[in-house]
């Protein structure tokens, strides 16, 4: 009987304090939840019902059917395209930049992050002005190029695909530099040195260890500026011309001017879709790259 | 990779590529600066002549822009306080307490990250739309909150993570009831990471673009979508000394950022100080 006590006694108040947190805990939780599935899930929910719906609320795929005809298609076309290269060449000069990046001293490395960093809390909107400042016929690169009398110079750097990528490009910069110097610097450098010491030359430590380690951090990290890419609308709108126009800029056509929201929704649930899509790929790399670090490990 | 390409060419090949890549990033934000101070405001650079007039046009009589900045940091305020209730009460649920089905809410959470602000705006447009209230700055300030409150939730998870929650457990084991621990303990050591939050929140409203231009009206035009606007149809030179004007604005919280964290990081090692003074005393005690 004795031992019966004392051996449930401890139990039970451990029971009943658990349960308390439980209850705090979802009653903490509660507001995070109840806010984003009125404001966030339900509106996004009810993009997805307009797109199947027709003009006297029946059912019907047609809004799909237009978003992937015509000139609709060719918008997401030019939007994939755009993104695609986006995604490349943030890729490149991100995996340049990072690299530098690692083998500054601290200091320097430390103020070329803030250089990195500071201009992404700056309005996208500001910095795709500056842009359009700096590549106008009379703008800086233009007037330097002219004045180191390249041939063909002033170019048309605006109105234009180049602009738009070069607008994206530079939105995307910060998250691919972000993310790829935490790879790089998660590299073990014992790998590295292992493979020197058993005479790998330069060239084959780099492309035998070094880029299958940092690999999957590229491959999600493109993958990233691809997805944002995507949705991206201030920039293109205003750096490119007609031939630029992309998803997101239809999108807010067909709301703000012709009243067209079954259209708009349609593409909306697309360029969901899209982004779904690769958000399970960039999963499906970090697992792969997961297990590939342990395998080198061991 | 130190091993490789060690000599000096390749050296000074990266370093120069990697400033020209530093440029690229930092270039669209100095000549915004300069230009604002600029007497052609429009497309030219280095400037030949210097002045402030476009900083008084933004003050002149009929400028749209004192009312697109008070709108602005009006709807900033109110989803930077919406953002701090979700954030504190969301963070201390994941971090502090057993929840059920806790990836599942922190997937929620993460959503309005990822998935395409303009997908965001669309619906938000879809919801407010029908109950007329298209142009209410309430309206537009809930749907900042859905974008701002994860930044705060995942800034205030970080600020309840790197607590000691031993310190807690001390006030605790000496008799402090749960308000006192909160307010004496809590609240002072996460309070640089609740500005923070803070800060972050109000940018990202301050800032946002998609959901203001879907739920403006005419008479609710915030800054950026002012900004996008003379940046379309009417040409105004002041909007390259609003743009500087956002440009200081940034940098100054990002600096305000770092100097509270600097002060805080300073405030929880004071208060172990005594703990780590006990483990110089009794060297072979027990490494937390």
């Amino acid at each position: 009987m004795a031992a019966t006590l004392t051996a449930g006694a401890p139990a039970r108040p451990r029971k009943r304090l658990a349960s308390r947190r439980t209850r705090v805990g979802i009653l903490y939780a509660l507001p995070v939840v109840v806010y984003l599935l009125v404001l966030f899930v339900y509106p996004i929910f009810s993009t997805l019902l307009l797109s199947l719906k027709d003009a006297d609320g029946s059912f019907t795929l047609h809004w799909y059917a237009d978003a992937l005809t015509g000139v609709n298609l060719s918008v997401l076309l030019t939007t994939l395209r755009i993104s695609a290269e986006t995604a490349v060449l943030s890729l490149v000069f991100g995996f340049v930049l990072a690299q530098a990046i690692t083998r500054l001293k601290p200091i320097l490395a430390g103020l070329a992050m803030l250089v990195v960093v500071v201009p992404h809390f700056v309005s996208a909107l500001v910095r795709t002005y500056g842009w359009i400042i700096m590549l106008g016929d009379k703008g800086l690169v233009n007037e330097t190029l002219t004045s180191m009398s390249v041939p063909g110079a002033p170019f048309q750097l605006l109105y234009n695909e180049l602009g738009v990528v070069i607008g994206t490009t530079s939105m995307m910069l910060p998250y691919t530099v972000l993310l790829l110097y935490g790879v790089m610097r998660g590299v073990d450098r014992r790998l590295l040195a292992a493979a020197s010491s058993m005479g790998a030359g330069k060239v084959t430590i780099f492309r035998r260890i070094y880029l299958p380690l940092v690999a999957p951090g590229l491959a999600s990290a493109g993958l990233l500026s691809f997805i944002l890419s995507l949705g991206y609308y201030i920039t293109p709108a205003l750096m490119g011309g007609p031939d630029q126009t992309m998803i997101a800029t239809l999108i807010n056509q067909q709301v703000t001017k012709e009243n067209q929201w079954n259209g708009a929704a349609a593409q909306g649930v697309i360029l969901l879709v899209l982004t779904l899509a690769g958000l399970l790929l960039v999963k499906v790399v970090t697992s792969l790259g997961a297990s590939r670090k342990k395998r080198s490990a061991t | 990779m130190m091993e490789l390409r060690k000599s000096l060419a390749g050296r000074i090949a990266l370093t120069a590529v990697a400033t020209v890549i530093l440029l690229f990033l930092a270039l669209p934000i100095v000549v915004i600066l300069v230009t604002s101070f600029s007497n052609n405001a429009f497309a030219s650079f280095p400037p030949e002549t210097w002045t402030l007039n476009w900083y008084k046009a933004l003050f002149a009589d009929g400028s749209k822009w004192p009312a697109a900045l008070s709108l602005s940091a009006l709807i900033a305020a109110l989803s930077t306080v919406f953002s701090l209730i979700i954030g504190v009460t969301a963070a201390t649920a994941l971090v502090r307490s057993e929840l059920p089905l806790r990836s599942a809410v922190f997937a929620l959470v993460l959503g309005p990250l990822v998935i395409p602000q303009i997908v965001t705006a669309l619906g938000l447009f879809l919801f407010f739309e029908p109950a007329a209230m298209l142009g209410s700055p309430i309206a537009i300030a809930l749907g900042h909150t859905v974008l701002a409150s994860p930044i705060a939730v995942l800034i205030l998870i970080a600020t309840l993570r790197g607590i000691d929650e031993r310190l807690e457990d001390a006030a605790a084991s000496m008799g402090a009831g749960r308000l006192t621990i909160a307010r004496k303990i809590t609240f002072p050591l996460a309070a640089p990471g609740m500005i923070a939050a803070a800060i972050f929140s109000f940018i990202t409203s301050f800032d946002e673009f998609y959901i203001s231009q879907f739920l403006s009206s005419v008479d609710t035009v915030t800054l950026p979508v002012q900004v996008y606007n003379s940046l379309t149809f009417e040409i105004d030179p002041s909007v390259t000394a609003v743009s500087a004007i956002l440009i200081a604005f940034a940098i100054l919280a990002l600096g305000l950022v770092a100097l509270v964290r600097w002060i805080g990081s300073g405030r929880q090692e004071s208060l172990l100080s005594v703990e780590n003074t006990v483990g110089v005393a009794n060297p072979g005690g027990e490494a937390v």
